[in-house]
């Protein structure tokens, strides 16, 4: 056994601990998703078809992440390349620009809380002092603008993320092929287009990778923001699963919507580690 | 190489690696388990409200600990934490409290788990009967109530004499006096929660009871698409134009910020609030706001109840000590030092006390208002039948849904409830 797999004496402790900390609550969880009052029963995955709630709240999850990550990461990937370009000072402007990251989600939750008070709030004072009309305003409490809302705020805190991989992803490109570039005489765009973009390729697969899975299950901001509401205008997955865990005492429930919320995630993640490989 | 100069087996390896990490998980473990029951023939564990409420729970947790020679811990926690963690240590008995303070919507559930330990004595005749009532399973008692409270209608006396708008007594002289007070002083007429769930469902109770409509008919079904629920929904959306932009996303901290920055002239409020509304230093319109029964509408006005109570569940390592605390905990005189730190009573007495009536000038509203009060549905399935209901009121609200599709859909969900529990 150890002439064929050498390695394994030295790994198997990494392999038992693995096993007891992921393998066994996911064995636990698909166990008690398949558990109902008289026993075995797929009664919590058919109800999830026809849950009005977690159908809602799949598909805002599926847009939070989807329009969050773009913007974050056009942002991050506009800012690495802006302070990558900088002369000087770039190094007090990139721990300048991680600040939103660095704060705990309850303390940026309640700042922006603040921030979006439609009477007291500092955006409707500052749009009431540029002459908008602000009465109609009401971000987080108005049903077409409370999702945008909270994905502003996760852009705010998470570009900086973004920006980080990119950055480093930047500063690994050889200085030889933009030198190549610059001789040849190519225009910024050029150099940026069939050099820097697909020498960042493995960089940014692993940001996109990375922040869409945490957008998937996505929870403090919104929960702290807007609890799912108005209405239920800014329902999550992980809320719903929280609420029906934890409020409903469901666990058989909120089991069956956390694998298969993992399911999801699994495989997204595996499409995104495809285009990792094929670049 | 290793393995070239010794000889290398899974099992020493294993033994290798995993001895010093093992040994060090078990010390851990002991240490641990030692820490966390320092003297525990001496120590009482109790569950509180991180608020108004907990803080005077606290101090007579204390007292009675200095009088009895026993060590007093207190775990408090925020309202929406409260719950989740006392649920799950009644469900799975690990006995990590010896007393619980429950606020009155959970207490089916948890009786229904089987988590609570019954009360040995039953409760003496001065505690108000509204309050006995949500302590009672099966004609049992599980719980004693510790703190009475019933919503209350906030109001500004000097608009209303300003504007001879009368008493606020019925839900259509509110929407009038609304507009009236809107228009004529630049500020908002009424003031609501309307976040989903449970805020939402709580400032509507008062109005669906007004209009002689319930969540559940004789039968115990669904009764929300009626008619009287549906009018009741309207006259919230139509008080809603007269509240602040974003009234949808409100919970009571919101609603409180605008009576006491005098930028909203009524509202329904809990009596915690009071102490602050006549309070200088954290209200502008200091001694201005009165406080009145629940207007009626077709039928004659309710509050709704929320009661706290105190409880010992079956899992208690000290449950004798337990039920000694809880039984002096809600006898008068320590009742009165917890009302002297803002909490409503539970006994009639205390609320009668004429020291206390001198004190607190809303002690008679609060009285005739908890007296008549109304507890939430006595269902097992109580929070997620509130998070649907309080979901369907939110969109309404919002604009998302009319009040007929609003009650219609609430219906739908709440029967589907009712049958997933059958």
């Amino acid at each position: 056994m150890t002439r064929r797999i050498p390695g394994l004496p030295w790994v198997a402790p990494a392999l038992l601990v693995l096993a007891a900390l992921s393998l066994y609550p996911l064995l636990y969880l698909i166990k008690v998703s398949l558990t109902g009052a008289h026993g075995f029963t797929f009664d919590h995955y058919i109800r999830l078809f026809h849950d009005r709630l977690f159908v809602v709240a799949a598909a805002q999850t599926l847009l939070y992440a989807a329009v969050a990550l773009t913007l974050e990461f056009f942002l991050g990937l506009a800012l690495a390349l802006l302070v990558d370009s900088l002369a000087r000072g770039r190094a007090l402007i990139r721990v300048s620009l991680l600040a939103p990251m660095l704060l705990p989600p309850v303390v940026a939750a309640v700042i922006w809380r603040l921030i979006y008070n439609p009477e007291f709030g500092a955006l409707n004072g500052l749009l009431r002092q540029l002459g908008f009309h602000t009465a109609s305003l009401t971000w987080t409490s108005g049903r077409s603008t409370a999702l945008l809302s909270v994905i502003l705020v996760d852009v705010w805190e998470w570009t900086p993320f973004l920006f980080l991989l990119l950055t480093a992803g930047l500063q690994a490109i050889p200085a030889e092929p933009l030198e190549a570039a610059r001789v040849d005489g190519a225009s910024y765009w050029q150099t940026l287009r069939d050099v820097i973009l697909p020498e960042m390729k493995p960089a940014i697969m692993l940001a996109l990778l990375l922040r869409s899975m945490d957008l998937l299950r996505i929870f403090d901001q919104i929960f702290l923001l807007t609890q799912g509401g108005p209405g239920s205008a800014t329902e999550t997955v992980s809320l719903y699963i929280y609420r029906t865990a934890f409020r409903f005492s469901n666990f058989g429930y909120a089991a069956a919507m956390s694998f298969v919320g993992l399911v999801i995630t699994m495989l997204a993640a595996r499409g995104l580690m495809r285009l990792i490989r094929v670049s | 190489m290793l393995a070239a100069t010794t000889p290398v087996t899974t099992s020493s390896v294993l033994i290798h690696f995993l001895f010093v990490p093992i040994l060090l998980m078990v010390l851990s473990f002991l240490l641990l388990a030692g820490c966390s029951h320092p003297g525990s023939d001496k120590t009482l564990t109790i569950a509180v409200n991180a608020g108004v409420e907990g803080s005077a729970l606290k101090a007579a947790a204390a007292e009675w600990g200095q009088q009895h020679n026993t060590r007093i811990e207190v775990v408090e926690l925020p309202y929406a934490n409260l719950f989740e963690k006392e649920s799950l240590d009644l469900q799975s008995r690990t006995g990590a409290y010896d007393v619980i303070m429950l606020d009155d919507p959970w207490f089916p559930k948890l009786v229904a788990d089987g988590g609570l330990a019954q009360i040995p004595r039953p409760p003496d005749a001065d505690f108000l009967p509204s309050c006995l009532a949500v302590c009672r399973h099966a004609e049992k008692f599980y719980a004693l109530p510790y703190v009475g409270n019933s919503q209350l209608f906030f109001y500004r006396k000097d608009l209303f004499e300003k504007y001879k708008l009368g008493m606020p007594d019925r839900w259509e002289k509110v929407r009038d006096a609304a507009k009236t007070i809107g228009a004529g002083e630049k500020m908002f007429g009424y003031v609501m929660r309307a976040a989903p769930g449970n805020s939402a469902v709580t400032d509507f109770m008062p109005l669906l009871w007004a209009f002689g409509g319930d969540i559940f008919d004789a039968q115990g079904k669904p009764n929300l698409a009626s008619p009287e629920a549906i009018d009741a929904l309207r006259l919230m959306v139509e008080l809603g134009k007269s509240s602040p932009p974003g009234y949808a996303g409100f919970n009571a901290a919101e609603v409180s910020a605008q009576l006491l920055q005098g930028t909203a002239a009524m509202s329904i409020n809990w009596p915690a609030w009071i102490a602050a509304m006549d309070d200088p230093s954290k209200s502008k319109v200091p001694g201005m706001i009165e406080f009145a029964p629940m207007p009626a509408a077709r039928v004659p006005g309710v509050a709704e109840l929320g009661a706290w109570l105190l409880a010992v569940p079956v899992s208690s390592p000290h449950r004798d000590a337990a039920f000694d605390f809880i039984y002096w905990a809600t006898e008068a005189a320590p009742m009165t030092e917890a009302a002297l730190r803002g909490n409503p009573p539970t006994r009639r007495s205390v609320f009668q006390s004429s020291d206390l009536v001198k004190k607190f000038r809303a002690f008679p509203a609060q009285l005739a208002s908890l007296a008549g009060a109304r507890p939430r549905p006595r269902t097992a399935q109580w929070n997620e039948i509130e998070n649907a209901f309080g979901v369907s009121l939110s969109q309404a609200n919002s604009g998302a849904l009319s009040p007929e599709a609003a009650m219609q859909q609430a219906n739908r969900e709440i029967a589907a409830i009712l049958e997933r529990s059958k």
